[in-house]
């Protein structure tokens, strides 16, 4: 743990004035107007215990440590993904190396139903902003990550660019999938052959309060993480958990909010979703910077609350208990479970998998590839096939692993070599993160682009 | 003709401008007990064989405020927060004269709690047991809705008629509740000493039978006049180092990025110009470690300066932040950077023979020469300077940007001159250019190069006006005025049209005739509100002004 007494919360508070998806979409420009007026009313900018912070854009190769674009990292992203995503980088960078306590990117677009394949916008994301702050991060030398994701939505998105990675931890509560996009997040997703247990899920009844919220904090995730011992924590802070959101049916208060942040202890949180701009963000957000920043923070309250206001049936709590129960056997279980052999194809774990973008109505196919490899978590190969209307696109990719052992450095290569000279993709991509180099072959002009530091 | 009066801790400058030409400059010192006397003698001094009549405006710019602050000097007052839900109320009760009243209004001007009756009549009977009759009644959010702060002052107006009282709304209109707490406080306690002050000026100009308009300086490098002025003292706050930034703003090229470095006793004050635009404070004038609302030039004083004691501590020569007297080549007790300067010749203050006998022993306890310490000591506040500098342009390039098109435009700049003003910076300011790559830069009355700023300041008035259609009001912030808004049609256009037609109204209350088409706007903001699917309103943010700079610049003719 780094030395935190006396000093700062980083924010980056980044509202995007001027961006949106479209003039109507929740993700507008309106979206954290409020919260920008609760923040700078109260002063606590002015506060010794927060430093503001100007943000700054992720670069190409930053995105292509985490995803496969297609066909390229300009296509799928704006300035206002770049800088949403720069300025995670760049307070994570601050905490790294102990300028400052922790940090909070308040910040748009949101990112975590962004996958590793990119083909286009997802439940209001194009890129993941905490996955590419995670790359980072270990690229600057932080071994094992922990990401809590608090939004109400399951964060399908991380889930799958972590879901092989045994030194990413991937805890996430979210409203049931069977009530709320995306419809996954079952407690059986518990990620790949080499990382079984790393990827934690826990679907909440709809209704569910702050005080069960806080069981779960209490009872799976703290031990859990003290368990994992992270190098460095990162909430996913979605802000749908609210009670008067209108899009998820939780009943969280900012108060939750407030206490949820200070158990969790994250050294950054990164926004996420979360639409109900008046009722909500205003509060939860001031609640997080505050419990952040060490600050009081009893006396923010909607002005629609009041304690003892949400009570769930006693079948919800039971039922919230025995979710505890069933992922605490999980995780005891966590490195000693072998992958069903029904997956494996010859040295190769392998599965299907359809994703569907919704913003964009675009159908994926995927095929995925894991090198089941003695000496590191292996690479990952996605051949990927993408439907938008009558458009069509094929793709491989091709990803290494920043701890992968030097045979599976070369098998990946000569494959992405090999691949280069069939016809059967549109674009074959080489994503090194071992030597942090990304390469990107286009088939009909044979052209190919390397991003390296 | 325009007479600039700089109205300094230690000395009171004077400058009479014609046309761009300087004709007369002076300084004498302050003698604060006797402002009237030190004012006149200034304004003597330039006005010898002039005609009277033929002035047309004289401007003052004075540290008065700034002193009354630093030295706590200044009325009690109790103020009446309504902070409401949100930050504990623990952070507002540091102070014993807070008083917390229930009510709140939230960020779109709804009140969401209401206020006590009971609760105010007692708060109030309490401060008047206390014996104080000065209050500042202040809501959070208030901007968007005064109401609350409105009625608790009618309350204390209608028990108390006598009593003094402000409401934050009208004096702290930007959003920032502590800010606003502080502005107001800072107001309410300096209403009494600043009076003095105007008082004495008035005086002076009757004495002489002198009846030009008369202005006085802000801290954002605009004027008031002085009339006006008596309701918000704390605008002049900082207005010694707005007035050297405009006079080098008037006496340097044009649209040059230029340090100011106004080198004084024991602090040195820095601004920027970037491209010829003084660089305004992105977060308001910080007072006793508080920031306030008021605006003004981004001015940093680094407690260095030519006074500064020096003296060897370890193996290294430290300069201390106090003064102990003059400069010892000016007979003073101890060796300054001001005798560094002279030993290398780098100045013509003072006996030299002093100040090589200072560096000297200086030097002596550290087994170098007078002239090595010498080397050493300007080094030394070089480098100092020299990072702050740094460090002003990199706050700039780092300012929050809240826009993509804000990120995408921010770039580094770097200054074109170090402009020097003030006695001790000709020594100084060429080495530190030489160390940033750029021009040094000394303009002709360097010396009295504030009191010229202050002779070509402009008046500068703002008038911001919300408008939340939904909830259909508007409120002209600065004047804390609220109105209904009728029918469908209000839009953008009529937002502005209201500000301007506004602005125009206020300055002409102050004598001020504003024509239309020179109102700048300088903030511009509309969000249309989506519920559902559909447009339920618009918010429309707009802030128009005067136009801001100097009124001419000024040759290097001399007299
Ligand atoms: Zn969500
Ligand atoms: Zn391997």
């Amino acid at each position: 743990m780094r030395k935190t007494s006396g000093k700062q919360t980083g924010l980056i508070f980044f509202p995007a004035f001027d961006w949106a998806i479209s003039p109507t979409h929740p993700e507008r420009e309106e979206r954290l107007l409020y919260t920008r007026d609760q923040i700078f009313e109260e002063g606590i900018i002015d506060f010794p215990q927060i430093a503001e912070y100007t943000p700054s854009l992720a670069t190409e190769h930053d995105i292509s440590r985490t995803h496969f674009c297609v066909p390229g990292v300009r296509e799928q992203t704006t300035e206002a993904h770049l800088i949403a995503s720069g300025a995670a980088i760049l307070l994570a960078e601050e905490v790294l190396s102990g300028k400052i306590k922790n940090a909070f990117a308040l910040v748009r677009p949101p990112g975590h139903h962004s996958m590793r394949v990119v083909h286009g916008n997802r439940g209001f994301c194009n890129i993941n902003n905490e996955a590419i702050m995670v790359d980072y991060l270990r690229r600057r030398g932080a071994k094992r990550v922990a990401i809590v994701d608090t939004d109400a939505h399951h964060g399908d998105g991380t889930q799958d660019i972590f879901w092989h990675d045994p030194d990413v931890l991937f805890i996430s509560f979210h409203q049931d999938g069977r009530t709320l996009y995306p419809g996954t997040g079952f407690t059986y997703e518990l990620g790949g052959p080499r990382a079984f247990a790393r990827t934690i899920n826990i679907p909440l009844p709809p209704g569910t309060t702050d005080d069960s919220l806080l069981y779960v904090v209490d009872n799976l995730i703290l031990p859990v993480l003290g368990d994992f011992n992270p190098d460095f924590v990162v909430n996913s802070a979605g802000q749908d958990n609210h009670y008067t959101d209108p899009l998820g049916s939780l009943k969280i208060s900012a108060q939750g909010y407030a206490r949820l942040t200070e158990k969790i202890h994250p050294d950054i949180a990164v926004l996420e979703g979360g639409y109900a701009i008046e009722t909500a963000l205003p509060y939860v957000n001031m609640a997080i910077v505050m419990a952040l920043a060490g600050l009081d923070y009893s006396g923010v309250q909607e002005p629609d609350y009041w304690p003892g206001r949400f009570k769930e049936s006693s079948g919800k709590t039971k039922e919230i208990r025995r979710i505890v129960e069933e992922l605490l056997k999980h995780w005891e279980k966590r490195d000693r479970v072998a992958p069903g052999s029904g997956n494996i194809v010859g040295k190769f774990y392998q599965r299907e998998k359809r994703i569907y973008y919704d913003t964009d109505h675009i159908e994926e196919n995927q095929l995925e590839k894991l090198k089941l490899c003695d000496h590191c978590p292996g690479y990952l190969t996605i051949d990927s096939a993408a439907n938008r209307g009558y458009n069509h696109n094929k793709v491989l990719c091709i990803s290494v692993p920043i701890t992968a052992c030097s045979k599976c450095c070369s098998e990946a290569a000569e494959l992405y070599h090999k691949s280069k000279k069939t016809t059967s993709y549109n674009y074959v991509y080489l994503q090194d993160k071992a030597a942090d180099i990304f390469y990107s072959f286009e088939s009909g002009s044979k052209k190919e682009r390397s991003l390296e530091r | 003709m325009y007479v600039g009066v700089d109205v300094g801790g230690t000395y009171t400058d004077a400058a009479l401008l014609d046309g761009g030409r300087v004709l007369a400059t002076a300084k004498v010192p302050t003698r604060k007990e006797e402002l009237i006397g030190s004012i006149l003698e200034a304004m003597d001094n330039v006005l010898e064989n002039v005609d009277k009549s033929k002035l047309k405006k004289i401007i003052f710019s004075t540290t008065m405020i700034t002193n009354l602050i630093a030295e706590r000097k200044f009325d009690d007052v109790d103020l009446l927060l309504i902070p409401g839900p949100g930050l504990s109320h623990a952070y507002y009760k540091l102070k014993p004269n807070i008083h917390i009243l229930s009510g709140a209004i939230d960020f779109r001007g709804r009140e969401t709690v209401r206020l006590n009756e009971q609760e105010i009549l007692s708060t109030i009977s309490e401060i008047a047991g206390k014996g104080i009759r000065n209050v500042g009644v202040i809501g959070k959010f208030s901007p968007r809705n005064t109401s609350h702060e409105k009625y608790v002052a009618s309350i204390i107006s209608g028990k108390y008629p006598e009593w003094q009282i402000e409401v934050g709304s009208r004096i702290a209109s930007q959003l920032n509740f502590p800010r606003r707490v502080e502005t107001t406080y800072l107001t309410c306690a300096t209403r009494a000493p600043y009076r003095y002050f105007i008082n004495s000026v008035r005086q002076a100009l009757e004495y002489r039978k002198i009846s030009a308009e008369v202005f006085i300086l802000k801290a954002d490098g605009g004027t008031l006049p002085l009339e006006g002025s008596e309701e918000l003292p704390v605008e002049t706050i900082f207005s010694g180092p707005a007035a050297s930034t405009l006079g080098v703003l008037a006496l340097a090229p044009p649209g040059e990025t230029a340090v100011v470095v106004d080198i004084g006793g024991t602090t040195t004050d820095l601004a920027l110009i970037l491209s010829g635009e003084p660089l305004l404070s992105s977060k308001g004038a910080k007072v006793m470690e508080q920031f306030t609302q008021v605006r003004a030039l981004a001015v940093k004083s680094i407690a260095v300066g030519g006074d500064s004691a020096l003296k060897k501590v370890g193996s290294k020569i430290s300069i201390s932040p106090n003064r102990l007297g003059p400069a010892f080549c000016m007979g003073g007790p101890a060796p300054t950077p001001t005798d560094a300067l002279r030993t290398l010749g780098l100045s013509t203050i003072g006996e030299r023979e002093k100040a090589v006998e200072a560096m000297a022993i200086l030097g002596e306890s550290l087994g170098m020469s007078a002239v090595e310490a010498a080397r050493i000591v300007t080094g030394q506040v070089v480098d100092m300077l020299t990072a702050e500098i740094d460090n002003m342009f990199l706050e700039w390039e780092q300012e929050p940007a809240y826009r993509v098109w804000e990120v995408l435009q921010k770039h580094k700049v770097r200054p074109d001159i170090i402009a020097g003003v003030g006695g001790g910076s000709e020594g100084f300011v060429e080495q530190i250019a030489t160390k940033m790559g750029c021009a040094p830069f000394i303009p002709a009355h360097a010396a009295v190069a504030n009191a010229i700023g202050a002779a070509v300041a402009m008046p500068t008035m703002q008038v911001s006006l919300r408008a939340d259609t939904e909830q259909g009001y508007y409120i002209i912030k600065e004047e804390a005025y609220q109105e209904k808004i009728r029918g469908r049609s209000f839009n953008e256009q009529k937002a502005l049209d209201l500000a301007k037609k506004s602005l125009i109204e206020w300055a002409a209350r102050y004598g001020l005739e504003v024509k239309p088409e020179e109102i700048e706007v300088t903030h511009q903001e509309v969000f249309n509100m989506i519920r559902g699917w559909n447009t339920s309103g618009r918010l429309i943010d707009v802030t128009v002004q005067t136009p801001r700079g100097i009124a001419y610049k000024v040759g290097n003719g001399g007299y």
